[in-house]
């Protein structure tokens, strides 16, 4: 028998469909075989497809919510996968690329809400133990310092190399006007011809 | 218990528990019996070891160097995680009215007022419990800066709201200082 599991927020609805995977021993109420999902933004569209796209969503709009909790937004999903998302002025752009050939891509421009609340029904199917079905996604990792580096304006971040090299310059150009201590002209190579020596009297 | 935390076990840093405290106040500032909420979150959770009563809770979230009264000690990993959980069930149950706030679909001219309202609250928290000397409790009070600092709290806290944001959250809070 078909299973149906729902998750609801204000904006979106996804609905899994799938069956146990009896193989795996599982039970009644389990799915273990997604057979497809329809995922519905108010205001947008509902999407239908299979379980490698709801991986692929998966795979991609939970790192960049990730991301966006650092506050350095950027575009989760490869150029071949199924589902992209990338921040476009003040908005999130998710990008839906169909299997079918001259199909051109869905785009769909969410706001924080409407992110936040696929974010949440995403969460929940993948917290879900009544799906056994592997959502693999990176592990959550702190970011590295060069990812963050842009969220610092750039006056501050370029003000410490430039003090340095400015200081670099003034040391330099100083010790240039600093006279140089005259060495001590050699004295002129002893002549025994022209040195006199002294007479001495007697 | 929610999922468990796949990173390993390093105290926060102190930019860390700074934000951390500050989505708390946020908190606080959406829902005036935010305080309470936190104590009563901290009992039904199973925190009372960590954090056995609001004074407890209260000297943990004190780490955080731009407050008025600061603690040079931080909260081990198991204190700041049992924080970050119960910011993550704030979020949750705050949930609807973060969303209203951060959604372009309200009428302008509401979601205005709500922003006020939320700012004035978080203001009034900052200057009673806050050092106002220090530059990053300025740059919240700010009137040109103030505004996009605390709708960045906002979001973070929509963004970490439920049992799936405490990962994404706590990986956040561990970013380093640049």
């Amino acid at each position: 028998m078909k299973l149906t599991n729902r998750y609801e927020q204000t904006s979106c609805r996804l609905q899994v469909e799938g069956l146990p995977d009896r193989s795996a021993g599982q039970g009644d109420q389990t799915i273990g075989i997604l057979t497809g999902f329809s995922l519905d933004l108010a205001g947008h569209t509902e999407l239908e497809g299979q379980r490698e796209h709801l991986q692929a969503m998966v795979a991609a709009v939970l790192p960049y919510a990730r991301q966006l909790l650092s506050g350095v937004p950027r575009t989760c999903g490869a150029e071949g996968d199924p589902v992209a998302i990338s921040p476009h002025s003040g908005r999130h752009q998710l990008e839906l690329r169909s299997s079918q050939p001259d199909t051109p891509p869905l785009t769909l421009l969410l706001d924080d809400a409407e992110l936040a609340d696929l974010v949440r029904c995403l969460d929940q199917l993948r917290l879900d133990p009544r799906l056994a079905l592997p959502f693999e996604q990176p592990p959550l990792q702190p970011l590295r310092r060069r990812e963050l580096r842009h969220r610092q304006p750039l006056a501050q971040r370029v003000a410490a190399p430039l003090v340095g090299v400015g200081v670099l310059v003034l040391s330099a150009v100083v010790s240039a006007l600093l006279p140089l201590q005259q060495r001590p002209t050699p004295a002129p190579a002893a002549n025994p011809s022209a040195v006199s020596s002294p007479q001495r009297g007697g | 218990m929610p999922d468990a935390p796949s990173h390993p076990q390093r105290p926060l840093p102190r930019r860390g528990i700074e934000r951390l405290d500050l989505m708390l106040l946020c908190a606080e500032a959406l829902d005036l019996n935010g305080g309470e909420a936190m104590v009563w979150l901290s009992e039904e959770m199973g925190f009372t070891d960590l954090l056995p009563n609001r004074v407890e809770l209260w000297k943990r979230r004190c780490s955080n160097p731009l407050r008025r009264t600061t603690r040079r000690d931080l909260p081990s990993p198991a204190e700041s995680d049992a924080l970050i959980r119960i910011c993550t069930a704030l979020a949750d149950r705050l949930y609807p009215m973060l969303r209203s706030l951060l959604s372009t679909a309200e009428p302008p001219q509401l979601s205005a007022q709500r922003w006020q309202l939320f700012e004035g609250r978080l203001a009034e928290l900052l200057k009673e419990r806050f050092n106002l000397r220090r530059g990053g409790v300025q740059r919240l009070l700010d009137p040109q800066e103030g505004p996009t600092l605390s709708r960045e709290l906002i979001q973070a806290l929509a963004f970490s709201a439920g049992p799936g944001g405490f990962e994404r959250l706590k990986a956040s809070l561990m970013d380093p200082v640049v």
